[in-house]
């Protein structure tokens, strides 16, 4: 058994030290690998930053209302009767300055775009200090707060990033109104960051909205309140609103370019076959090249098994190269880029892309497996090689 | 006659190479034709959009609305020819997430501007007399299966009714479809004056203008006219070409689509890289039989033309195979994401662009071997053995 092991590891040390006689057709299949992990990690990136920036926004013990069937912020409307109502529900918490809840606004401005220099969709949401308070983790980086009743707004980190013309201090006009940059905003990497945020009131009166809001937030006394929240909206006929948990409201449109990581998925699978078609023809085309050295060493004595090994061993030693290079090169090209798309609510959401340990792991898996299928073939071949081949080649 | 049974049965040598080189190609092919075809349909709103067609929106942004006395001022600026409205009704069937999209429009003037589609005279008559007629698009038809004379309920994320119910009932009094396969026949219009008699937010209002100049020459300062006639008014307008605006609205998805297109072409020419290498070394084993092709009496050009051929016919059977895959994928693809997705065409020029890159594969993986073959020197060559 201990000459097995050896003579195993004999050949596995000789043929990956001849690899660089090989050099092009090995390189051939570590960049085929290399490729196939690069795009997965790549989609996957995508797919989790973007949802990664909407969950992480999203609180527990925050209720969220619309109106009925709106589905987005940008679609509903909340009347002040139903505000009041809300305001006194049970299982929302009051504290000494009153219920803890923010009506909001959610209004769509233009802003230029800097990757592409077009207009894309912002959202401006109109909000009082209720509602900053409520949001975990808001806090001015630069400049200062709005001052309510006035044409100032902030603009969040990520706004700030990817568009022109917000920076502090500058004059922005939408439509025939010019508004005041005052601050700068973080919340820690998610969605809020991709807002303006103006005072609620002055809102109101700019866009016309009398005294309506369109959505509302509430803080729960405790997260099973929920249910006591719903069942209070149902049974009231003046409340035609939806009612769930911020969280559930946020992770639902974070799935949104789940078609991303399923797309990057289907694309990376195709391209796997094309890269174990190459590799297929690498390991085939080494064993072929050695297969005088093959037949003479199992005339010597090595087991057929050792052959096996000797090639499969490669094999998954040239793809994990490959799965190396694709996640090095993943990593650098796309780990923390920035980019930003339409969301749910019809406006611009900036993301980065993120490539966690997880994702690793899959493309890990997927550089082995292409190792494995592409080493398995000409390994069967290389352990069955006739000894006779050994010298007939010479002759 | 004998270059090509050569040429075969080189090919053929290794029919185990040959079927992966060419599966390898196959795939590349089929990549590049399925995920340039996707490009295509997604960019198609911005390559059909007729040259002498400008839309008016809110300045602040389209989701704002403007006044519908702005119908009437715009149709009176010089250079103007038709002129129309839509509305944004933002709606879905029976659930939310099945989204419809669909327009209050005036339908006259709507279906005289959008002049490529088309749809049968007694159905159009048919939507213009009923008030609670729907018009809809091929494509949503298939996906939902509807036929002229269904009654449908569409529900708005945005608007309701006076009686407090957000659904609208239509009758569906006709199919449009557009004079080009890739024209959006995904969505549907209705009158807008049902809508703004039934829908409780009130007022006169209207989401953006769509109009029609007498000559493309003008476009840029009937654009011009248009803005400053509503300066400084309570709602101003912002006033551009409809490929301009379709283009921005691409634009929204933002370098997510670019990046998706820029990883892809990329795997794409790796993939080539990859074989053209194998396609190199295959025939570089060969370089003892080339000499003693050419101590037989082949010229030099001969065999030239050989090994090109040989590397030519490898590629085209590999690409033509993926091309033909991408053809069958898109259209499989057209119906099952009907709903996703716009039409899916793969077009002449994709597969020309397709057939390019065949070209050159062949090319730089032949021009090698076969300059290598040529230069050969027939010494040399047994020497090295």
């Amino acid at each position: 058994m201990g000459s097995v092991f050896s003579q195993t590891m004999a050949v596995i040390a000789m043929n990956i030290r001849s690899l660089p006689q090989r050099i092009w057709m090995s390189l051939a299949m570590i960049l085929a690998s290399a490729v196939v992990v690069a795009i997965l990690l790549a989609f996957l990136a995508m797919a989790k930053g973007f949802e990664a920036t909407l969950s992480s926004a999203g609180s527990d013990d925050v209720v969220i209302f619309m109106r009925e069937g709106s589905a987005a912020e940008l679609n509903s409307v909340i009347s002040r009767d139903q505000v009041n109502l809300i305001e006194v529900a049970p299982g929302v918490m009051s504290d000494a300055n009153g219920p803890v809840t923010s009506a909001e606004l959610y209004v769509v401005v233009d802003g230029i775009k800097k990757s592409s220099n077009t207009e894309a969709n912002i959202p401006l949401r109109g909000i009082q200090e209720r509602g900053i308070t409520m949001r975990d983790n808001v806090t001015i980086t630069a400049g200062r707060m709005f001052t309510p009743g006035t044409n100032e707004l902030i603009v969040g980190a990520g706004i700030l990033q990817q568009f022109d013309g917000f920076e502090l201090n500058a004059n922005v006009r939408f439509g025939k109104n010019v508004w005041r940059v005052v601050g700068v905003f973080s919340s820690g990497g998610n969605v809020f960051e991709s807002e303006l945020w103006a005072d609620a009131k002055v809102l109101q009166s700019l866009y016309n909205r009398g005294s309506s809001y369109q959505t509302m937030r509430a803080q729960l006394t405790s997260p099973g309140a929920l249910e006591t929240v719903r069942a209070y909206v149902e049974n009231d006929p003046r409340l035609n609103l939806d009612v769930q948990t911020e969280a559930n409201y946020f992770a639902a449109q974070g799935k949104q370019l789940g078609y991303m990581a399923i797309f990057g998925r289907t694309i990376s699978i195709v391209m796997a076959l094309g890269a174990i078609a190459g590799a297929l023809n690498t390991m085939y085309t080494s064993v072929a090249e050695r297969s005088a050295e093959i037949a003479t060493l199992r005339a010597i004595g090595f087991s057929s098994l050792s052959a096996f090994a000797g090639t499969m061993v490669e094999a998954l030693v040239l793809a994990a190269m490959g799965g190396v290079v694709g996640s090095v090169c993943a990593f650098m090209l796309f780990d923390g880029l920035n980019a930003s798309t339409l969301g749910g609510s019809f406006t611009q959401v900036v993301f980065s892309f993120e490539l966690s340990p997880d994702l690793f792991r899959q493309g890990a898996g997927f550089a082995l497996a292409i190792g494995l299928i592409s080493g398995f073939f000409p390994a069967w071949r290389a352990a069955r090689m006739p000894v006779v081949a050994a010298f007939s080649k010479v002759a | 006659m004998k270059d090509l049974y050569l040429i075969y049965k080189n090919l053929t040598r290794k029919p185990l190479r040959l079927f992966l080189t060419s599966f390898a190609i196959f795939i590349a092919f089929l990549l590049f034709g399925a995920v340039t075809t996707l490009k295509s349909a997604l960019d198609s709103g911005v390559e059909l959009s007729a040259d002498d067609r400008l839309v008016v929106l809110n300045s602040i942004n389209f989701t704002n609305p403007l006044p519908v006395a702005y119908v009437n001022r715009v149709k009176a600026v010089e250079g103007v020819s038709k002129v129309t409205h839509a509305n944004w009704f933002g709606g879905y069937f029976q659930e939310p997430t099945n989204q419809v999209v669909t327009f209050a429009v005036d339908p006259e003037t709507y279906l005289d501007v959008y002049s490529e589609l088309v749809i049968d005279p007694a159905q159009q008559d048919a939507w213009f007399r009923n008030r609670q007629g729907i018009l809809i698009g091929e494509r949503l038809a298939k996906i939902n299966g509807w036929k002229v004379g269904d009654r449908i309920p569409l529900s708005s994320n945005i608007f309701s009714q006076d009686n407090g119910s957000s659904t609208w009932d239509f009758v569906v009094e006709g199919v449009f479809t557009g004079n080009d396969e890739q024209v959006d026949t995904g969505y549907a219009i209705f009158h807008y004056k049902y809508f703004m008699e039934t829908q409780t937010m009130g007022g006169d209002w209207i989401g953006w203008i769509i109009l029609t100049t007498t000559d493309p020459a003008l476009n840029e300062s009937v654009a011009r006219a248009i803005d400053d006639q509503f300066a400084n008014s309570s709602t101003e307008t912002d006033t551009s070409t409809e490929k301009a605006f379709n283009k921005a609205f691409i634009e929204q998805i933002g370098n997510v689509g670019l990046i998706i297109f820029g990883v892809v072409f990329m795997a794409f020419f790796t993939i080539l890289v990859v074989v053209g290498n194998a396609m190199v070394l295959a025939v570089r084993e060969r370089t003892g039989e080339i000499a003693v092709l050419k101590s037989l009496g082949f010229t030099s050009p001969r065999i030239f033309r050989m090994v090109l051929a040989e590397s030519m016919l490898l590629s085209l059977l590999g690409g033509m195979a993926g091309l033909g895959g991408a053809y069958v994928v898109v259209a499989g693809a057209k119906d099952a994401m009907a709903q996703f997705l716009p039409n899916l065409v793969l077009g002449t020029d994709t597969a020309l662009q397709a057939f390019g890159f065949m070209v050159l594969l062949g090319l730089v993986t032949g021009l090698l071997p076969a300059y290598n073959a040529l230069k050969l020197n027939i010494i040399t060559a047994f020497s090295r053995r």
